[in-house]
């Protein structure tokens, strides 16, 4: 079980065997890259963000409570150096009013192009409803994980999530016909 | 559009496969992290006499202020006493050079602080 290998990794690791990290990176490392990727729609700086992750929980493993999962814990970090980092440097997106003119008007979209414009319109948001809706999907619609990586209360979250969705909504209008 | 339809497009998301060598690229930087000596706690014993410099100096700079030629000032006399004899022997130099050591030392903070992540050969500005 995947929580049971992490303690014993985390264990090993505090007592000196950094080794035993390596297990702990294998685990998550597609997790970590993938959310960081949702985020920057960057490979390369997704694995860089990924990577300093990894080294941050490195340095912080010390201080994880035993209390919560590692992993819940793990992605908490992540999200929020993530959060930071796209909020010092942000992505090159397009302005969410732009979105609609970048599309080419067609009888029928692909299922691919929908959900690239969709994607697109989302990383266009503002950051909090981004994020929610990053988060939300990435953990498989999971309210409670998704609020607890954000640390955020469940119903700020669904709030956040309801408006992100209402702005996504309005903005893909010209998608309404095709869908 | 309806809530599911988002849900729907959003929720399937392709996942990307890390590269090949991304957890050796993690272990690399593990293994300096953990090869690197632990942080010198900072020094405090030594930078007492800095410190009482700074206060001293401060305190120098508003007798100064205050016991302007013709004007009274409510600071006890040896105090005044004290900071006078400083002043005669160059204390506002000495003011100067600990302005400008803690201006150089925030600017540099500040400017590595805004360089981005760049672990992997690449840096973000």
């Amino acid at each position: 079980m995947a929580a049971d290998d992490d303690r014993a990794d985390v264990e090993k690791v505090l007592a000196g065997e950094v080794a035993a990290f390596e297990s702990i990176v294998r685990r998550w490392q597609s997790p970590l890259v993938n959310l960081a990727y949702r985020f920057c729609r960057d490979r390369g700086r997704a694995e860089d963000m990924a990577q300093e992750a990894f080294l941050r929980a490195y340095r912080a493993l010390g201080i994880w409570r035993r209390d919560a999962a590692f992993s819940t814990w793990l992605f908490a970090l992540a999200t929020n150096l993530y959060r930071t980092e796209l909020r010092r440097i942000p992505v090159g997106a397009v302005p969410l009013n732009d979105i609609n003119a970048a599309v080419e008007p067609r009888e029928h979209l692909e299922d691919a192009d929908r959900d690239r414009f969709v994607r697109r319109a989302v990383l266009a948001l503002p950051a909090k409803y981004r994020e929610a809706l990053t988060l939300y999907y990435f953990h498989d619609m999971d309210v409670q994980e998704a609020a607890r990586s954000l640390d955020l209360p469940e119903g700020t979250l669904k709030a956040r999530l309801s408006r992100g969705r209402e702005m996504l909504r309005e903005k893909l209008a010209l998608l309404k016909e095709v869908l | 559009m309806k809530n599911d339809h988002i849900d729907r497009m959003l929720a399937r998301e392709d996942s990307i496969v890390p590269s090949s060598g991304f957890s050796a690229s993690v272990m690399e930087a593990v293994r300096r992290e953990a090869e690197t000596p632990p942080p010198i706690p900072f020094p405090w014993t030594r930078a007492l006499p800095g410190l009482v410099s700074c206060v001293g100096a401060l305190a120098t700079l508003l007798v100064i202020a205050f016991s302007r030629p013709g004007r009274g000032t409510d600071l006890p006399d040896g105090l005044v006493r004290a900071v006078q004899a400083a002043n005669n022997a160059g204390a506002g130099w000495i003011v100067l050079a600990l302005v400008v050591s803690l201006v150089s030392v925030i600017v540099g903070t500040r400017g590595f602080s805004r360089v981005g992540l760049g672990k992997r050969g690449r840096v973000y500005l």
